[in-house]
C-alpha cells in the first residue's frame, strides 16, 4: 500500500477501524502517520470547543424584549377576539324570525300529515266492500261481530309514531346481525377500533376480473392484454396496501394507499365498461 | 405561593422548567435559556465565525424555542431537540445569505498535496505546537461549507447520517467533505504556526 | 439493372397502396355555432384527437375517416356538441380509425375519449377532460381551467398548466408535469413514473402518489413549500436543506423526510409504496 492508496481510504476509516495493511503502512510511513496524528489532534481539540462560548447579556435582554412584545400582541389579539365575539351576538329580531319559521314549518307538517291521512282514506275501499265481506265471513262462521274501534286519533298517531322507532331499531338490529367481523389471520376478530380493512375476497375479485376481461376481449380483443396487465398491477397494489394496513392499522398514509389502489381499480373497470368505447 | 411552587432562588430542574415553560412560565423559560445558552451560542459562533451574527441567531433559536416549546413531546432529549432546532436556524440563515451549506466543488485537491513527501526538513506535528486560539481562528477561516460539516461533526458530535439529512447530501459526501475540511484546517494551522514563528 | 427494376417496382407498389388508402379515406367537416363556455365531447376509439383554440364562436371539426367501416354520429344540443365515432361490424383498429382536428373557442370545455389516441389539447381556458386506454396524452398551455386525465398505459405530458385543478390517474403510463401549478395538483400512478419539474407554486396542494413507479421532482431553489415524502419500501432522497416540520409518523432516514422550504406556501406530498422518491434541486 502506498501513500496515495492509504489517503484515498482515509475518509471512510476511523481509528480502530483500519485494516492490518493500513496499520502497517502507518507504522512505516512518517508522512501518513504525521497526517493521521494531526487529524486526530484536530478532532480531539475540536470537541473541547463545544459549549465553550458564552453570549453577552444583551442576547437575553433582546429575547426578553421580543417575548414581551409577542405577549402583548397575543393579549391584544385575545382582547379583540373577545370583543368581536361579544359584538357578534344576534339581535332579538333574529330569534323572532327563527320562531316564526318554526311555526310555519309546524303548520306545514300538520298540513302534510292531514293530506296524508286524506290520501290514505281515499285509497281505502268503500265501506260497502267490507260490509259484504263481513256478511259473507259471518255466514261461514269465520268471524264474530266486530267491535268498533274507539281508539282516538291521537292514539292511532301514537301507534304510527311508535312504529317508526321500532322499524329503525329493527333495521339496526338486522344490520348488526348481518355484520360479520372481518377475520384476520388465525381466526382473530378484527379490532373494532381499527379502521376497517377491506380484505379482497380473492375468488370474487378474480371472477369479476375474468368477466371484465372477457367482456373487453369480446368487444376489443386487442385491448384485452392491456387490461389484463393493468388489473394485475392494481391488484398487486391492493394486496400490498392491505398487507401494510393489516400490519399497522393506525397508519393513515397506508390507508390512503389503499384508497388510491381501489380508485385505480375502479378506474380500470370504468374505462373497460364505458359504453361509449368497446 | 403554593407548596408545589419553588421559591425564587431555588433552581428548577430541566424537566420542571420544560413543563412550566410549556404553560408560558417566564421564569422557567429563563432557566432553560441559561441551561443551554452556551451550547447554542457556541454552535452559532462556530458556524458563522461572526459574533454579531451568532448573537442574532442565538436570539432567533431561543425565540423559536419559545414559540415551539409546546410541541416538545419528549421523544428525544430536550437538549438534542433544541440543538437540532438551532442547527436548522443557522443553516437556514446561511442559505438565505447564499452561502453554501454543502461544500462546493473545490478547485484544489488536498489529497494530492498531502500525498507528497516533503523533501528536506520534516514538518513537526500539530500537537503541542498549536493552541486553542489558533484552532478557533483556523475554523473561522474555513470556507463556509467546510466549516458547517466540520462543526456539526467534530465539534457538535453529529453523525454523518444526521448531517446528511440536515444539509441534504449523501452520507458518503458528508464523510469526504469532512475529511477535506480537516485537511484544509491542518494546512491553515500549519500556516498559522509558521506565521507565529516568524513574528518577533 | 435488376436492382433498378426492383426499386422501380417497389416504388410503384408503395404509390399504389398510398393512393388506395387515400381514395378510401373520407374527409368530413362539421361546423357548429355555440355560445360562451360551450361543451365539446369527442369519443373516438381509434385515432388521434387534437383540440386547438380559434377565435369566434364556432366549433369546427375536421374528421378523416379511414374506411367506410366507421361513421360519425354527431349532434348539437344548445351549447353542447357531441361527436362519436361509430364502429360498424367488421371494423378493425385500422379501418375504424378516424383522425379528428377540432377548433374550439378558447373558453370551451372539452372532453376527449379514445383508446389509442393520441389526445392533444392546447391553449384553452375551459376545462379539459381526457381519457384514453393506451393513448398518449399531451396537454399544454392551459390556464384558469381544470384538467382531468385518465389513462391505463398511455403516457401523459402536461406543460404550462396553471390556476386550475389538475387530476391525473394512470396505471402504467409515465406522467410528466412541466411547469404545472395550481390550487390542486394530484397525480396517481401505479407503475408509471412521475416526473415533476416546476416550483410547486400558487400556494397549492400537490400530491404525487404511486405504487411502484418512481417519483422525481425537480424543483427550483426559490420554491416555497412544505413537504412530506415517504416510501414504504423504496428509498427517498432530498437535495434541499429543509426547515423542521412535525409529522404524524416517525421519520426513518432513507425512507421518509419532511420539512419546509422558504415560506412553505404550498403543501407537497410525495408518496410511493415501493418506488424511489427524489426531491431534486433544479439547476439554474
Amino acid at each position: 500500500m502506498n501513500c496515495a492508496e492509504f489517503q484515498q481510504v482515509l475518509p471512510g476509516t476511523e481509528k480502530g477501524g483500519r485494516s492490518a495493511e493500513q496499520e502497517l503502512h502507518l507504522q512505516s510511513c512518517s508522512v501518513c502517520s504525521d497526517l493521521v496524528s494531526d487529524l486526530d489532534f484536530i478532532v480531539r481539540e475540536a470537541r473541547t470547543l463545544q459549549a465553550s462560548e458564552e453570549p453577552s447579556p444583551q442576547v437575553w435582554q433582546s429575547i426578553q424584549a421580543e417575548i414581551a412584545e409577542l405577549r402583548s400582541e397575543l393579549d391584544l389579539i385575545a382582547r379583540e377576539a373577545r370583543a368581536l365575539q361579544a359584538s357578534e351576538e344576534p339581535s332579538p329580531a333574529v330569534w323572532k324570525s327563527i320562531q316564526a319559521e318554526i311555526g310555519d314549518w309546524q303548520t306545514e307538517m300538520a298540513s302534510i300529515a292531514a293530506q296524508a291521512r286524506e290520501l290514505q282514506a281515499s285509497h281505502e275501499p268503500s265501506p260497502r266492500v267490507w260490509n259484504s265481506l263481513e256478511i259473507a265471513l259471518r255466514e261461514e262462521g269465520l268471524i264474530r261481530q266486530p267491535q268498533r274501534e274507539t281508539v282516538p286519533m291521537s292514539s292511532r298517531r301514537w301507534r304510527l309514531g311508535w312504529l317508526v322507532p321500532v322499524a329503525t331499531a329493527a333495521l339496526v338490529a338486522f344490520g348488526v346481525l348481518l355484520y360479520r367481523p372481518t377475520v384476520v389471520n388465525q381466526g382473530e376478530v378484527a379490532q373494532s377500533a381499527s379502521p376497517r380493512v377491506f380484505h379482497t375476497n380473492n375468488q370474487v375479485s378474480v371472477k369479476d376480473d375474468q368477466e371484465l376481461l372477457n367482456a373487453v376481449g369480446t368487444r376489443s380483443p386487442a385491448m384485452r392484454v392491456a387490461y389484463e396487465n393493468d388489473l394485475r398491477d392494481v391488484n398487486a397494489y391492493i394486496r400490498d396496501a392491505e398487507q401494510s394496513a393489516a400490519a399497522d392499522p393506525n397508519d393513515e398514509e397506508v390507508q390512503q394507499y389503499l384508497m388510491d389502489a381501489y380508485q385505480q381499480k375502479n378506474m380500470v373497470y370504468q374505462m373497460a365498461l364505458d359504453r361509449s368505447l368497446p | 405561593m403554593t407548596d408545589a411552587r419553588k421559591s425564587r432562588g431555588d433552581k428548577l430542574s430541566e424537566a420542571e422548567a420544560i413543563e412550566r415553560a410549556k404553560q408560558g412560565d417566564a421564569e422557567a423559560f429563563e432557566t432553560l435559556y441559561h441551561l443551554h445558552k452556551r451550547r447554542v451560542y457556541s454552535l452559532c459562533l462556530r458556524m458563522t465565525a461572526n459574533t454579531a451574527e451568532a448573537e442574532d441567531l442565538t436570539q432567533e433559536a431561543f425565540l423559536q424555542l419559545f414559540r415551539k416549546v409546546g410541541t416538545f413531546r419528549g421523544e428525544s432529549a430536550f437538549s438534542t431537540w433544541l440543538h437540532r432546532m438551532s442547527v436548522n436556524v443557522v443553516l437556514m440563515h446561511l442559505r438565505k445569505k447564499g452561502l453554501p451549506v454543502v461544500p462546493l466543488e473545490d478547485t484544489f485537491d488536498t489529497e494530492e498535496e498531502s500525498a507528497k513527501k516533503e523533501p528536506g526538513a520534516e514538518d513537526p506535528r500539530l500537537a503541542g505546537s498549536v493552541d486553542r486560539l489558533q484552532l478557533e481562528r483556523a475554523i473561522g477561516a474555513l470556507p463556509p461549507g467546510y466549516r458547517s460539516i466540520f462543526v456539526l461533526h467534530d465539534v457538535e458530535g453529529y453523525e454523518h447520517n444526521e448531517i446528511a439529512e440536515m444539509v441534504g447530501c449523501s452520507i458518503g459526501n458528508s464523510k469526504s467533505q469532512l475529511h477535506k475540511a480537516r485537511l484544509k484546517l491542518r494546512d491553515l494551522l500549519k500556516m498559522s504556526r509558521a506565521e507565529k514563528a516568524t513574528k518577533p | 439493372m435488376d436492382y433498378r427494376q426492383c426499386a422501380t417496382r417497389t416504388t410503384l407498389i408503395v404509390m399504389l397502396v398510398t393512393a388506395t388508402v387515400v381514395v378510401c379515406q373520407t374527409r368530413k367537416e362539421f361546423r357548429y355555432t355555440v355560445g360562451p363556455h360551450a361543451s365539446v365531447s369527442v369519443v373516438n376509439q381509434y385515432g388521434p384527437i387534437t383540440v386547438t383554440p380559434a377565435p369566434g364562436n364556432q366549433v369546427v371539426v375536421t374528421a378523416v375517416l379511414h374506411s367506410d367501416k366507421v361513421e360519425i354520429d354527431q349532434s348539437q344540443s344548445a351549447n353542447r356538441v357531441e361527436l362519436i365515432s361509430h364502429l360498424l361490424p367488421g371494423s378493425t383498429s385500422d379501418s375504424g380509425r378516424v383522425d379528428y382536428e377540432v377548433l374550439v373557442p378558447p373558453d370551451a370545455s372539452v372532453s376527449l375519449h379514445s383508446s389509442t389516441g393520441p389526445l392533444r389539447a392546447e391553449k384553452l381556458h375551459g376545462d379539459v377532460t381526457l381519457e384514453g386506454a393506451t393513448a398518449n396524452v399531451d396537454v399544454h398551455d392551459i390556464s384558469n381551467a381544470h384538467v382531468h386525465v385518465k389513462t391505463l398505459d398511455g403516457p401523459v405530458i402536461l406543460s404550462n398548466i396553471s390556476d386550475g385543478h389538475v387530476e391525473i390517474t394512470s396505471i402504467s403510463g409515465n406522467v410528466t408535469l412541466d411547469e404545472v401549478s395550481g390550487p390542486l395538483v394530484q397525480v396517481s400512478s401505479n407503475s408509471g413514473k412521475i416526473l415533476y419539474t416546476g416550483d410547486f407554486g400558487s400556494g397549492g396542494e400537490y400530491s404525487l402518489m404511486s405504487h411502484t413507479g418512481d417519483i422525481d421532482a425537480n424543483v427550483a431553489s426559490y420554491a416555497s413549500f412544505d413537504v412530506i415524502a415517504r416510501s414504504i419500501k423504496g428509498r427517498v432522497e432530498n437535495d434541499f436543506l429543509l426547515g423542521p416540520k412535525h409529522t404524524p409518523f416517525a421519520i426513518k432516514a432513507g425512507s421518509a423526510f419532511a420539512g419546509t422550504l422558504n415560506k412553505a406556501a404550498s403543501s407537497v406530498k410525495l408518496s410511493s409504496f415501493s418506488g424511489k422518491i427524489h426531491l431534486r434541486k433544479r439547476q439554474p
